[in-house]
């Protein structure tokens, strides 16, 4: 066929994708560039996790957009802000990485610079680490819900589940397609950063083409394929790989490696020291300037990958890429002429599932809708607030289906004012009654406002990104608040700002990847405030075990009359210390202040009715790492001169 | 993190050991470059960056395994360092000397790719093998089984060499015949002192001899002893005799006297360095002392010659070359390094407007005419008529060729002229009186890249007189293959045998 008759490069340069490497392992100048290379031919640049600069925004002066289209969330919820979610057309779930399945990344201390720290909600100079698991992914549900919650805070963008290829990834697709995502990523383990550790980049992981024939076969099976985009990513580094692809089923194209050896990469291979020699992935001044890298080149990269595309669609008589999608019957097994290569049958790759040649590919259909929730009404309801930014208070009652509330409003919110906006802490103001569904307040934006009467699910102010959250017992209910628990697990998983003030216990994983959001409970169970980075924990109540694992940042105040708290935490990274310093003492005092203000907690009043006695009882915690950068000492100079002041 | 001892390039500077100043140095023939200390060789090695490509490796001819003996010799491990690097090649610490490692891995380095100045790895790779002969480290040839199968390497040089080394190693009885009094070949006899002592050399011939393989001086094969003699004498036979066949000029009054052969110059200067007596040393044919001299050609041969005749105390030397700086064959430290001695480079000139031909291959080669001076009588060269040159598009090498720049010739007065213009393959087929050894147009024998095996059997051939004039580490390389490939074919043969 006539190469004029394939369809065009323009075209065929919308299906890549440059997969997520975040700023902090990338230089800004490499990320930036990334972006709007992918942006000029209408292709789709990924954040990675780690936020971006909202800067990125605005378009640059001559025009460029450096603007990542696809964000991603990741285990570490990184920068994840209710602004950050709704800047793209795509999220990104990442749960699993091609070059180091089952491992989290770790960002060393010296790559965290002022802008990186701030991007996160972290500290200058203080290892980053994400977790190996999403804290509120345990399940397909969970995913589930985290897709619901996706939805609600960016009702534009389609989401992404970035899979690794294993064995079994098909079930695991037909799970996330029933889960309501639009795109799955089956990642191969031939690509991958160079900071991956060498036992992962050498013996983890499976070929692309294997996940990504599961994942197609499978969908397909289950009539599961056509709700879904298949995108690949791993390895691939010609046009004829990305035919192969093609014919294996992805109908989108990751590109990492390769775009960033366009930009200047030399495969130093030394991603995690900051001493990449041309500025591609450092944080270090002086290295960056040796940059060489350009948009252009990452431009030619891609149509290169396209022109070849063309070349071998010509050859085999396709006019269009999705002529050949999930077209494995094209392929043979190449006979080696040896034994040692060719008792190797991957004849189960190639197998068209029955029905399949009728499945319509469609890159451009809407993302799979899912319910409304109380939102929808909230957002009617608040129609003046919207408009003419009215403070207003509403009231409804709760039930436990009505999942993610307040997200859909907090997107609202980010679009009408910004993030970053003027409005008062309760401008909008939404009381509820009665028991709360999961991810009640996730991404919650300033100048809203949720009180609760009753109790809430899992994953209470979920990423909260300014708002605030207020959760207490019925005036007549019988129990305990301070025994009860009245929140559920995973709570203010990844939250970077705002407050939740609890009249109870929460459940496991309090304040995971909490990196700025202050709060006040009555008690938690294991695992509270593991890897957090910022904001301030104040717990009236027994902890449970491993409190603190991974910590690296910000403060948490534990009231510990019996002193069995220590029993429950990691001495190695964290410090714990009486409150010694009249700073932290009133920033704790003025907690429990607003707690017992908003919640009515009797457990809070008590405490404060005899603090000059009752202060001795708490324990302040920080995190080893953190000490230099306080501003404040946790003592006052005379009784702790260990501990160097600012 | 706090363990990393490797990736310091981002605070630590390239440095090269001490260079003696030019003063200093340019009146002996001792090497330049003065030793590493251990705690400047420990930090220079700290500031490679442990790629996960190496590229310093993939452009070393004998893929020498440097990030691996750098970290070592980073972390004061020195001799692991040395047993790390010998592995792959048999003379470090010659090739740490002589290599061109600006072209080779040093050039390839990716920190002085990405502009930080390169891994100085040649002055590391001398620094940990010097060390190693201080230290007792070279150990003694001493294979663990004796074989009876013999083998005769004729020429003594860099390739000879490394087969002679590493099949004595596996207990092949290994004679070397030379046609010189001295072993090491271009080594010995080629590349001055300045930049290789000549006692590192000898220290590697006493250790082969003291292995056990045998050195047959003074035989020019075909003269004082035929091919078919050795064949006979051996199982297999390797040819490592290089190219010495000096690329000459067809010129006006091109045998006055005062026109000679880099080859003879470099030769007869390193043979005063040794101790010898030569005649014409004496009689001041090949003595620079006092004279003006022009050296014709910009390869590294050049270079020496240029800078030997300072050493010899000349009052003035010119080294012609018809490109510029950019577009010169010879090694750009080299030229520096002439530069600071005093040397005058004349770019972009080429001696005289020619008749005739230069011999044998060059015939993309200099067209040089070096115009006597015609006083009646005296046929010794006064002055180097010389025409002025412009570069033109690059040709299919990528190297710009010289165009003529009419009228603008002007005369060179000079003593002493010193051809370094290249060199060719000798006819060996002839000369040695072999039938069936087939060569190449270019008159180098045709041996196969792999296995360097020749069309007779037995018969192998490795270093430049396969490759044409090449680098010592090549032949190195090809040393060392041909003598696994030599070693295969002669188990074979005894496995075929004992059938």
């Amino acid at each position: 066929m006539p190469i004029e008759e394939v369809e065009s490069i323009t075209s065929i340069r919308k299906r890549f994708v440059t997969p997520g490497m975040s700023p902090g392992a990338l230089s800004p100048e490499a990320h930036m560039t990334l972006n709007i290379a992918m942006n000029r031919i209408g292709a789709k640049s990924d954040s990675g996790e780690g936020g971006e600069d909202p800067a990125h925004s605005h378009p640059l002066p001559n025009g460029d957009n450096p603007c990542a289209k696809i964000k991603q969330v990741a285990s570490g919820r990184f920068g994840v802000t209710a602004e950050y979610l709704n800047a793209c057309e795509e999220l990104e779930i990442k749960v699993a990485q091609g070059a180091k399945p089952g491992e989290g990344g770790q960002l060393p201390g010296m790559k965290v610079t002022d802008l990186i720290a701030r991007l996160r909600h972290s500290t200058k100079g203080v290892t980053l680490i994400s977790p190996p698991p999403h804290h509120d992914i345990y399940s397909i549900e969970d995913l589930a819900q985290l897709i619901y919650d996706l939805k609600q805070i960016n009702p534009r963008a389609k989401i992404t589940v970035k899979l690794v290829a294993s064995s079994g990834v098909g079930t695991i697709a037909a799970g996330v397609a029933k889960a309501k995502a639009d795109i799955i990523l089956v990642s191969g383990h031939n690509g991958g950063t160079g900071a991956s550790p060498a036992t992962s980049i050498k013996f983890a992981g499976l070929p692309w083409e294997m996940g990504l024939t599961e994942a197609h076969q499978v969908l397909a099976m289950n009539k599961l394929r056509e709700r879904v985009t298949l995108r690949t990513d791993g390895g691939l580094r010609t046009g004829r790989d990305i035919v192969m692809a093609a014919m294996m089923g992805a109908e989108e194209y990751g590109i990492g490696t390769a775009a960033l050896i366009a930009m200047g990469c030399i495969m130093v291979r030394q991603c995690q020291s900051n001493t990449c020699p041309v500025g591609v992935c450092t944080q270090d001044e002086k290295l960056r300037a040796m940059f060489t890298g350009s948009a252009d080149k990452v431009v030619n990269l891609i149509t290169f990958y396209a022109t070849e595309v063309r070349e071998v669609l010509a050859s085999i008589g396709a006019r269009s890429l999705d002529e050949v999608i999930g077209r494995a019957d094209l392929l043979t097994q190449v006979s080696r002429g040896d034994k040692s290569l060719d008792d190797l049958d991957l004849n189960p790759l190639l197998i068209t599932v029955d029905g399949a040649d009728k499945i319509v590919y469609d890159r451009s259909k809407p993302r799979n809708a899912v319910m409304d929730t109380l939102d929808a009404e909230i957002i009617r309801d608040a129609e003046r607030f919207f408009s003419d930014g009215e403070k207003m208070q509403l009231s409804y009652a709760v039930r436990n289906t009505l999942r993610t509330v307040g997200t859909r409003t907090s997107s609202m919110i980010v679009s009408t004012f910004g993030m970053r906006n003027k409005l008062q802490p309760d401008h909008l103001t939404v009381r509820l009654t009665g028991s709360a569904g999961q991810s009640l307040g996730a991404f919650a934006a300033p100048g809203l406002k949720i009180e609760v009467s009753g109790d809430a699910n899992d994953y209470v102010g979920k990423g909260l990104s300014g708002g605030t959250i207020t959760v207490r017992p019925p005036m007549d209910s019988p129990l305990v608040a301070a025994d009860n628990t009245i929140i559920g697990n995973t709570v203010l998983y990844g939250a970077t700002d705002g407050y939740l003030f609890a009249a109870g216990r929460a459940g496991e994983r309090f304040a995971v990847r909490n990196s700025g959001a202050k709060v006040v409970i009555e008690g938690c169970g294991t695992n509270g405030c593991e890897y957090m980075t910022g904001g301030v924990a104040v717990i009236l109540g027994r902890i449970g075990a491993n409190f603190g694992a991974g910590m690296t940042g910000g403060m948490a105040y534990l009231y510990d009359p019996d002193g069995i708290a220590p029993d429950y935490i990691n001495p190695e990274t964290l410090v714990t210390c009486p409150i010694g310093h009249a700073h932290w003492e009133a920033q704790l005092k003025e907690l429990i202040e607003t707690h017992v203000k908003e919640t009515g907690s009797l457990k809070g009043a008590e405490i404060l009715n005899h603090w000059e006695t009752e202060k001795a009882n708490f324990l302040q915690i920080c995190p080893t790492e953190m000490l230099a950068h306080l501003k404040y000492p946790l003592a006052d100079v005379a009784e702790n001169d260990a501990i160097p002041a600012e | 993190m706090a363990t990393q001892k490797m990736l310091k390039f981002v605070t630590i500077g390239r440095e090269m050991p001490e260079k003696r100043d030019a003063a200093d140095r340019s009146h002996d023939f001792h090497e330049i470059y003065r030793e590493f200390a251990e705690a400047k060789a420990t930090e220079q090695a700290s500031r490679c960056s442990q790629c996960g490509v190496p590229y310093c490796q993939s452009h070393c001819p004998l893929h020498n395994n440097i990030p691996d003996w750098l970290h070592l010799t980073a972390e004061g491990r020195t001799e692991e360092a040395y047993l790390r690097s010998q592995e792959t090649n048999t003379f470090p610490e010659i090739c740490g000397r002589i290599c061109p490692q600006d072209r080779l891995c040093e050039g390839n380095c990716v920190i002085e790719q990405s502009g930080h100045g390169t891994v100085t790895i040649g002055a590391i790779e001398k620094y940990i093998t010097d060390t190693a002969w201080e230290q007792g480290w070279v150990r003694a040839i001493a294979p663990s089984v004796e074989r009876a199968e013999s083998i005769g390497i004729i020429g003594a040089g860099p390739g000879g060499l490394a087969a002679a080394d590493r099949l004595r190693r596996m207990g092949f009885q290994v004679t070397v015949y030379d046609r010189h009094d001295r072993a090491g070949g271009l080594l010995i006899y080629g590349i001055p002192g300045f930049k290789l002592e000549k006692d590192v050399v000898e220290r590697r011939n006493a250790h082969l001899a003291q292995g056990g393989v045998e050195f047959v001086l003074n035989q020019n094969v075909g003269e004082d002893i035929s091919f078919d003699a050795i064949r006979g004498r051996h199982d297999a036979v390797l040819i490592a005799t290089g190219v010495y066949k000096t690329r000459d000029l067809d010129i006006d009054n091109a045998d006055a006297r005062g026109v000679v052969r880099a080859l003879d110059y470099l030769t007869a200067s390193n043979k005063v360095d040794l101790g010898d007596e030569v005649p014409d040393f004496e009689d001041g044919e090949l003595n620079a002392q006092g004279k003006n001299v022009v050296v014709i050609g910009g390869g590294d041969t050049a270079m020496d010659c240029v800078r030997t005749a300072i050493r010899q105390g000349a009052t003035s030397v010119k080294c012609l070359y018809r490109r510029d700086r950019a577009n010169m064959p010879g090694s750009q430290r080299e030229v520096q390094n002439a530069e600071e001695e005093g040397v005058e480079f004349v770019w972009l000139s080429a001696p005289g407007a020619f008749a005739g031909h230069v011999t044998g291959e060059a015939a993309t080669a200099q067209e040089i005419d070096v115009d006597g001076d015609p006083r009646v009588g005296d046929p010794r060269v006064g002055s180097v008529r010389v025409h002025k040159m412009r570069l033109g598009a690059p040709d299919v090498s990528g190297r710009r060729s010289p165009e003529l720049i009419e009228g603008a010739d002007y005369d060179e007065p000079a003593d002493l002229v010193i051809k370094a213009l290249g060199f060719e393959p000798e006819e060996i087929p002839r000369l040695w009186g072999v039938d069936g050894l087939e060569v190449t147009r270019w008159g180098t024998i045709k041996a196969d890249f792999q296995t360097h095996a020749t069309s007779l059997p037995g018969v192998y051939a490795v270093g430049d007189i396969v490759r044409g004039a090449s680098l010592v580490v090549w032949a190195i390389r090809d040393g060392r293959e041909a003598a696994d490939s030599i070693a295969e074919y002669l188990t074979n043969a005894s496995r075929i045998a004992a059938e």
